[in-house]
């Protein structure tokens, strides 16, 4: 039996690769990310109109879309529903798995902050004047997002972690070359060493991102 | 410092340390294995019919009982082996992480592969064809030319394809099954494997079908972590037996013969 070797040269010749997939680990992840943003946010607020039927839709979702794995969704997307007919890409395939994934626990993370606003604000906008949807965009939702923001943050910096599951379907994302380039030059720890680190810097890119941005909001006025 | 700069130095370290502390075992797998009592094998799970699981969940398969038969050779006891599955991607990691002690899953004996591990005398030969949907009108490798091809991720079939039919693009899955449901939902024009996985997989779909002439035939071996060669002359030493006191011809026989012409037996 042989001692490992630490192999640099491994590193240097598969870094091209990697950080072409690690571009498309990014795409995928930053699309995702607006849309599971919007998508969880406006069920959010559709589970806050008056009546049950909205409420229990939004939590049905919820509640199959949390509860089960991301690589079952994904493979479901991918592989079951051609056999019904739709055929999305692998791209798209991969995406809308992970926009309703990374939505479901936006909207409940939404939902907990609209809730967390009290009452009273509601009466007082209703008071003042103001429609529903002015009481929600100017009075509810400024506080709202504030209180969700760091639940927010943790629940994007997963969807990158998640996006590496889009390797299975065929994506040519950071986790698919490094499987692609280990399982041909059998230098695992170095490969999927660079991998690790080229993830940690796109979430340190993307919390520094989000910290800028919560700064700003806790500047705006009330 | 940034937080970046910082991060890449606390990796570069754990690397470094990692290659100063990489262990050298002086033991060879053979004692090993025989101070544990059992014996722990990588095997196929999805390659008929080499390594599949059966109705009841049980491993079976040519490699399945060649490891069967090595725990008896150990320990007179065929079942004193632990099956481990693997696929065509982790077995050599899985063998050079010490998670396994042999690799008994259909592996081509490439010269890339012999820089990582110690392969034995060749125990079947096999070659590539083309699995397509019965309707398709592909042929061979070069009607697949502007076409989707699935190959596994890992498998030799990754490059050949790339080499013989550049004008191909690849879509690359993990394991056998997933190649078969794309191209079943239309994901793939056609998937290129081992020719005896392709002829099993044509027999028990019947809306796929294999086509193509067997091309670049290439040796199987059993492999072992690099330079264990004690444990290697003990394999091929029980290889030969096997085909001495005909076990080899009787496995065969269960399973290959409905697929014989097609194969080259070595």
């Amino acid at each position: 039996m042989t001692a490992y070797g630490f192999e640099w040269a491994a590193i240097a010749r598969g870094l091209p690769y990697l950080l072409e997939g690690a571009g498309l680990t990014v795409m995928i992840s930053s699309v995702a990310m607006v849309l599971a943003l919007v998508l969880g946010l406006a069920l959010a607020a559709i589970s806050q109109a008056p009546g049950p039927v909205a409420r229990r839709l939004v939590a049905a979702y919820v509640e199959v879309f949390r509860n089960t794995p991301l690589l079952i969704q994904i493979f479901i997307v991918y592989f079951g529903l051609p056999q019904l007919g739709v055929k999305l890409s692998p791209f798209l395939s991969g995406l809308a798995a992970l926009v309703l994934y990374a939505a479901a626990y936006n909207t409940e993370i939404f939902r907990a902050g609209l809730e967390a606003v009290p009452h009273g604000q509601f009466e007082a906008a209703r008071s003042a004047g103001l429609g529903e949807l002015q009481i929600l965009r100017y009075v509810i939702m400024p506080q709202a997002v504030r209180i969700c923001f760091p639940a927010l943050g943790n629940n994007l910096v997963s969807l990158v972690k998640n996006s590496s599951l889009v390797s299975t379907i065929g994506m040519v994302e950071l986790m698919f070359v490094a499987n692609d380039i280990s399982f041909n030059n059998f230098r695992t720890f170095e490969i999927y060493g660079t991998a690790a680190v080229m993830y940690v810097v796109i979430v340190l890119a993307l919390t520094r991102l989000l910290r800028a941005a919560e700064g700003r909001l806790l500047r705006a006025p009330a | 410092m940034s937080p970046i700069r910082r991060s890449i130095l606390v990796a570069l370290a754990t690397a470094l340390i990692a290659t100063v502390a990489a262990p050298a075992g002086a033991q060879s797998t053979l004692e090993t294995v025989k101070k544990r009592g059992k014996l722990i094998a990588g095997v196929k799970t999805d390659f008929p019919p080499f390594g599949t699981v059966d109705a009841a969940g049980k491993n079976v398969g040519f490699d399945v009982d060649v490891a069967h038969r090595f725990a008896k050779a150990l320990f007179n006891d065929e079942q004193q082996v632990e099956l481990v599955a693997v696929t065509s991607g982790n077995r050599i990691p899985f063998l050079q992480s010490s998670k396994i002690d042999i690799i008994i899953a259909t592996v081509t004996i490439t010269d890339e592969r012999r820089q990582v591990v110690e392969f034995s005398e060749p125990y079947f030969m096999s070659g590539s064809l083309i699995l397509v949907p019965r309707a398709s009108a592909v042929t061979s490798l070069d009607d697949l030319g502007g076409k989707t091809v699935a190959v596994i991720q890992g498998a030799i079939q990754d490059k050949d394809v790339e080499q013989l039919q550049p004008k191909a693009s690849r879509v690359k899955f993990g394991k056998v099954s997933e190649a078969v449901l794309a191209l079943k939902g239309g994901r793939a024009d056609a998937y290129v494997h081992d020719d005896i996985v392709i002829l099993s997989l044509a027999k028990e779909n019947a809306d796929l079908k294999a086509v193509g002439k067997t091309f670049v035939p290439r040796p199987y071996g059993i492999a072992v972590r690099k330079g264990d060669t004690e444990f290697i002359n003990w394999v091929n030493a029980e290889l030969k037996k096997m085909h001495t006191d005909g076990t080899y011809d009787r496995l065969w026989k269960k399973y290959f013969a409905d697929v014989e012409q097609f194969l080259i037996k070595p």
